[in-house]
């Protein structure tokens, strides 16, 4: 049985490698990198998660991740304010290469409006995936 | 052209001007149609140089280029910088940058706090980048090389290859990546059959461990974004201050510092020996071989006015604010006291807790301070953003009437070990 609420709870991902997982209410939404990008980027050495009640806009850096000597952004695709922040990944920032779709989670966001930018299915951001590496 | 030489020999070579010379195109735009040109995708391959030393302005500028060029291309940008400190973009610099010294020199101190006297090489900035990686020396002897390029065709060593070939072409044959991604010079004694073609092996390659140990000539640092890499990495030319780096990197402070974010690893470093045109030159010839073969490519000149262009205005100012230099650094307890090693017998306990710049939690205790007094100094520091306080002793001079007993040597532990530095705009 699929209605639309259930469709809401389906992980979607971004073009930027970002998978956010909706609420059954739509209100709230949780935010981390995707198991693609976590594999590329290398041995994660630190993550930096945003602090609770921080308002982001759409593409706005929700926090940022190092590894091997690269730095690089978290983005989120919705406008909203941070609820909760992950703390886990302070102390063990290898969280996001062991399960970055599960306990590697970044942060929880209460949104506002629609997404920026294309969200995807997982199939469709595979092929997406897929479609990059051959180029 | 020198060949490649150690530690054992320096090498002061007068630098040459830092424009293109010869052979070389160089075209001089407007900085108006930088942007046009550095967004145009017709421009898939392009080389840029500045003739700023403002280590500020120059990452401005490589930032720009990393957001504006066009999808697939690729981008080479060359400066030099005057003398500053950089730290990587999630790194603590009391933990790993001797601040006390720069503010010294920044203040024409001949007395700083400690025993640390400023070397004479004048002000030295506190500069964080944008990428990841440690703190490194810059001066006008290293010269920084940066390739933006596509993060699909992306990995850690193409672009220190490609720089290790060019430094084989100008007869620097100990040069090679090591399993860092930086560029060592081997300093093996003997010479051993090696494939030219192998740019992670030189004839004077020594097994791991043993000595003697290779010297750090380059050290990589990246930024990645959506489907755009950014490498750069310093080139210790002809650096005059090798002697001096490890003062202004050696914090006071690290003993006592728990951290989280990035910690630099400390490598020993030597000079490779060229002037900096030559290297230059070779570098963007190097470059046009690897992504536009048989064709001529032109180096545009950059500097001061492209400060004009509005998106290179807005990162620059951002990056020499304290919110960006200071406030930036993971979450820190700075803890002194007693029980510390023995080197320093602090009588009094200090523990201070900063994140996201503003002290979270703060302990004090002293035999000659009383706790009425303690108390006072905890309510005002917790809560306290840490880069609007400049000058401790003014600080709490203005926040706390009167004489209080043990508050003096408060001052010195945090005037020693959590200095906050001026920030460039000030």
């Amino acid at each position: 049985m699929f209605s639309a609420r259930a469709a809401l709870l389906e992980k979607k991902y971004t073009e930027d490698h970002e998978w956010v997982e909706l609420s059954s209410d739509g209100k709230t939404a949780t935010i981390g990198i995707s198991k693609y990008a976590a594999d590329a980027l290398g041995d994660v050495v630190y993550v930096e998660i945003p602090e609770v009640g921080t308002q982001l806009s759409a593409g706005d850096s929700l926090g940022a991740i190092e590894s091997v000597k690269s730095a690089s952004d978290i983005l989120t695709p919705f406008e909203g304010t941070v609820l909760e922040a992950n703390d886990a990944l302070a102390d063990k920032p290898g969280t996001i290469n062991k399960d970055p779709e599960g306990e590697g989670w970044v942060a929880r966001l209460e949104i506002e409006g629609e997404p920026e930018g294309k969200l995807m299915t997982a199939e469709e951001y595979q092929a997406f995936t897929e479609e990059a590496a051959e180029h | 052209m020198a060949p490649s030489r150690g530690l054992s020999i320096l090498q002061h070579t007068i630098m040459a001007p830092l424009q293109s010379s010869g052979i070389m195109k160089v075209a001089r735009r407007a900085f108006s149609s930088f942007s046009e040109k550095l967004s145009n995708p017709a421009n898939s391959v392009q080389s840029y140089v500045s003739h700023s030393s403002d280590p500020y302005l120059n990452l401005a500028i490589e930032d720009h280029i990393l957001r504006t060029s066009p999808a697939g291309s690729a981008v080479l940008f060359l400066y030099t910088n005057r003398p500053c400190v950089v730290i990587g973009r999630n790194q603590n610099p009391w933990r790993e940058v001797n601040l006390g010294l720069l503010k010294a020199a920044a203040q024409g101190n001949s007395k700083p706090r400690g025993n640390s006297k400023p070397p004479a090489i004048g002000h030295v900035q506190l500069v964080r980048r944008r990428s990841g990686g440690g703190a490194v020396f810059h001066d006008m002897g290293n010269v920084n090389w940066s390739i933006t390029c596509p993060r699909d065709d992306f990995t850690r060593d193409k672009h220190a290859e490609m720089v290790v070939r060019a430094l084989r072409a100008l007869g620097v044959d100990r040069a090679r990546v090591n399993e860092r991604h930086d560029i060592v010079l081997d300093q093996g004694y003997e010479k051993r059959a090696s494939d030219p073609n192998d740019t992670h092996r030189t004839p004077y390659t020594v097994d791991d461990g043993t000595e003697p140990r290779p010297l750090k000539v380059s050290g990589s640092a990246y930024k990645l974004t959506r489907g755009r890499a950014l490498h750069h990495a310093t080139t210790l030319l002809a650096s005059p201050n090798l002697h001096i780096i490890p003062q202004y990197l050696h914090s006071p402070a690290k003993p006592y510092l728990e951290s989280k974010g990035v910690q630099s690893v400390s490598s020993p470093v030597g000079n490779i020996g060229l002037d900096t045109s030559s290297f230059q030159k070779r570098l963007q010839d190097e470059f046009a071989a690897m992504y536009a073969p048989g064709k001529s490519l032109s180096v545009e000149v950059l500097g001061e006015e492209h400060l004009n262009i509005p998106e290179i205005r807005k990162g620059y100012d951002e990056l020499r604010t304290n919110e960006w230099i200071l406030t930036q650094t993971p979450q820190f307890t700075l803890k002194l006291g007693p029980s510390q090693s023995a080197q320093q017998s602090m009588p009094s306990r200090m523990e201070v807790n900063v994140h996201h710049g503003i002290i979270k939690a703060f302990e004090y205790e002293s035999k000659i301070c009383p706790s009425a007094v303690t108390e006072k100094i905890r309510t005002l520091l917790v809560k306290q953003k840490l880069q609007d306080i400049q000058d401790w002793r003014s600080f709490f001079q203005s926040n706390l009437s009167g004489d209080h007993p043990g508050l003096s040597e408060l001052i010195d532990y945090l005037e020693e070990y959590l200095p906050i530095p001026e920030a460039p705009t000030a």
